[in-house]
């Protein structure tokens, strides 16, 4: 059935699609991706050290 | 420090053995050290427990201890044999280069390759800086660093050609050989530039604005700021604390720690008006030092300021067009990238939900994956995802999960998105939806009567060629057909499609789902057939009046604003955006068609806007600096100036009163610190608009 809202949705379909059970969801990208539109999924940031002198 | 990490509750606390040289301690008092810090973090927090070091007595001896302990282990290598003697040879002259491979071999065997942090770099510009790259990615380090050399206002640096930008011009000279290699390695000054032009944080304390979160404990259990400072003047560095009377509580406050934990409000007047700010945060808070002057001893920037800058715009200038956010260039790039983000939060909310879901969320997630898992299923999916007000339930369900383990009304919820998913992509797979109200509402489809209002129960959906059935779970109720979905039928309320001139794909009209109440103000009840009526004409003459008015806008909207919902307490040329996904507009369903076009073009530019920032960050640190508007006396943040200026743009077409100001707010758009690579490129865009 004819149902696409968008001419241009289509063209995204197929494009870098990952699973979804495979998607990241917890990893540092995954997290600065969700906490743009949901900050509670940002977390708390963790950094590594950030000691000029030794790594 | 143990107590310190309970009464916060830190998850995790770094611990680094620096020198002078550590090793020189013997193993023996390093084990000492590594079992007392280990049992005192035991089951408060995570222990990441490090070692920095010259190498020369490393040996399988510190190894094992460091394997038994968890130590990982950094090494000061400059470079190649040349660049290593010049500043690292024995009393007697003779060269430790070889030791110090050695040591690095030795870290690189798989025994112990897991303790290996990776090689810091002391920058000396007589050195060859390609050399020096090559020497250390040869060892094949899993992280490089270049620090440039202790100096002060005082004591400026060497600069050999009287070049104010020596060390930026030796640093890029690496970034380039770099570059050549294929970053083989990750470096963390570069990386650290490449964060903070993306809107990132900073990961080094020598640059960027964050708060910098540590403290020195001396080996006679003074507590002193970062031992940096020492080459500032004798005693910089100390606070008047020690371990034996004083809790971190009480450093974390002293002003030498504060002031390097205040960001912006932290750095230099010349520094914070300076538009490469956020990138080298005025520099290592050592090398600011001048012992004269009308400012504070550390209030200056740093002595390398111009190398600094030179080298973040050096670098900016190399890596602008791989770091620009696709979905800034290219709409369908835009499209995917929301797509991404929505497939991304149906995931995080099936991880949130998880095992606490029970049976029936493990049944509804696998049915979203063998859905997702054929081509017509998967096309479905992504026509349900792309609808704006998924996104709506999707963060509602998401707020639910984390809050209330369990939570079964998202479990509940989910099918019917899998249902409409399954309809659309003509899927012959029964779907178990629950039903309240007597009604089914099949997101970005339509709502079907199935029972009396009041009732609830639980139906079979499954598509059929033309349409789909819904029969009642443990009831006689007779299957329900619905052929044609996007016409009305007996129960059958399909969402009304507002068509426009041309060949415009048209408007969903969504006045029925029940996350369209996502904006700030109320929705209106569904329209009846004559309210709608009239809001079509009106759409398709404030269509025309657009494609009058501003030619070539009706093409950018034109499948990339798919949806109205009409809401309350809206003036008619007003336009809102809520909190959903891409597409979507909420309108007034009164006024003029000369309103609605008007409502229509600065709600398009609002919600591609908004659409942009949902998937990449075109500034960063909004709100730390005040802006002017032309058209304003008041300041505003960054993100306003930019929001009023993109949408003002567009409207120029409808009011040319809506232009005056624009190239100034552009200017200062440009100039501003706040800016992010991609915000660049989307300036770049407007800039052309006008």
């Amino acid at each position: 059935m004819k149902t696409s809202e968008s001419s241009l949705s289509f063209a995204v379909a197929k494009k870098n699609r990952v699973p979804l059970a495979e998607i990241d969801v917890r990893g540092t990208a995954a997290a600065r991706k969700l906490g743009r539109v949901h900050a509670a999924s940002a977390g708390r940031p963790t950094q590594a050290s950030t000691f000029n002198s030794a790594l | 420090m143990a107590e310190h990490a309970k009464t916060h509750a830190l998850p995790s606390v770094s611990v680094i053995l620096h020198g002078g040289e550590p090793l020189l301690a013997g193993p023996a008092r390093l084990r000492r050290v590594c079992e007392e810090l280990t049992s005192a973090f035991e089951g408060i927090a995570e222990l990441d427990l490090r070692i920095h070091t010259n190498g020369l007595q490393l040996s399988p001896r510190y190894l094992d201890l460091f394997d038994e302990f968890d130590v990982k282990v950094g090494i000061s290598l400059d470079g190649d044999r040349a660049a290593n003697d010049r500043h690292r040879r024995y009393a007697d002259g003779r060269s430790s280069h070889s030791l110090v491979l050695k040591a690095v071999e030795l870290l690189q065997q798989e025994r112990y390759r897991h303790l290996n942090l990776g090689l810091l770099c002391t920058v000396d510009i007589e050195n060859d800086p390609r050399a020096v790259l090559d020497a250390l990615t040869e060892l094949d380090p899993p992280l490089i660093d270049f620090l440039l050399p202790h100096a002060t206002w005082d004591e400026p640096p060497p600069r050999p050609d009287g070049s104010p930008t020596a060390y930026a011009d030796w640093l890029l000279a690496v970034f380039d050989r770099w570059q050549e290699q294929g970053r083989p390695v990750p470096v963390r000054l570069f990386s650290s530039v490449l964060s903070t032009l993306s809107g990132g944080p900073s990961l080094t304390e020598s640059l960027g604005l964050a708060p910098t979160d540590l403290v020195v404990v001396e080996t006679d259990g003074q507590l002193e700021q970062v031992d940096s400072l020492k080459s500032a003047y004798e005693g910089a560095a100390a606070t008047g604390f020690d371990v034996f009377t004083h809790t971190f509580d009480e450093v974390a406050a002293h002003p030498g720690v504060r002031a390097r934990q205040l960001g912006l409000a932290g750095v230099s007047e010349t520094c914070r008006r300076c538009p490469v700010v956020r990138s080298c945060g005025g520099g290592l808070y050592t090398h600011r030092y001048r012992s004269t002057g009308p400012s504070g001893v550390f209030d200056n920037p740093s002595v390398y300021c111009a190398d600094l800058e030179a080298l973040v715009r050096g670098i900016e200038a190399r890596s602008a067009a791989a770091l620009v956010a696709p979905a800034v260039a290219e709409p369908v790039e835009l499209l995917a990238a929301q797509q991404d983000l929505t497939r991304t939060l149906l995931a995080r909310l099936n991880a949130d939900v998880g095992r606490r879901g029970g049976e029936q969320w493990a049944a509804v997630w696998e049915l979203a994956a063998t859905i997702d898992a054929s081509e017509e299923g998967a096309r479905g999916l992504d026509e349900v995802l792309a609808h704006p007000y998924t996104r709506s339930w999707l963060l509602y369900a998401m707020e639910l999960a984390q809050e209330r383990p369990g939570a079964m009304q998202v479990a509940r919820r989910m099918p019917v998105y899998l249902a409409a998913a399954a309809v659309r992509g003509g899927l012959d797979l029964p779907v178990r939806v629950t039903f309240s109200g007597g009604r089914i509402f099949l997101p970005g489809l339509g709502e079907l009567r199935i029972a009396d209002a009041g009732e609830r129960g639980t139906a079979l959906v499954r598509a059929t060629e033309d349409g789909f059935l819904v029969r009642q779970e443990e009831s006689d109720a007779a299957e329900l057909r619905v052929v044609r979905p996007e016409a009305a039928g007996p129960g059958w309320r399909p969402l009304r499609r507002l068509a426009t001139p041309g060949s415009a794909p048209g408007l969903v009209l969504d006045d029925l789902d029940p996350y369209r109440t996502c904006f700030s103000v109320p929705a209106t009840d569904a329209l009846d057939d004559r309210a709608a009526a009239d809001l079509e004409a009106r759409t398709k003459e404030a269509w025309t009046l657009i494609e009058a008015k501003a030619p070539g806008r009706t093409g950018e909207m034109a499948g990339r604003l798919t949806t109205l919902t009409p809401l309350t307490r809206l003036a008619p040329a007003e336009p809102a955006v809520g909190r959903h996904g891409y597409g979507a507009l909420g309108i007034s369903p009164h006024g003029s068609a000369e309103e609605l076009a008007f409502a229509l073009l600065r709600g398009f530019r609002r919600a591609e806007l908004r659409a942009l920032c949902d998937v990449t960050d075109l500034y960063a640190a909004d709100g730390s600096w005040e802006h002017r508007m032309p058209w304003q006396e008041e300041p505003v943040p960054f993100s306003r100036l930019l929001a009023d200026t993109y949408e003002r743009m567009a409207l120029g077409a409808f009011e040319p009163s809506y232009l005056e100001g624009v190239p100034q707010a552009l200017d200062t758009l440009d100039g501003a610190a706040e800016l992010t690579i991609s915000g660049k490129r989307l300036l770049d865009q407007m800039r052309k608009e006008i």
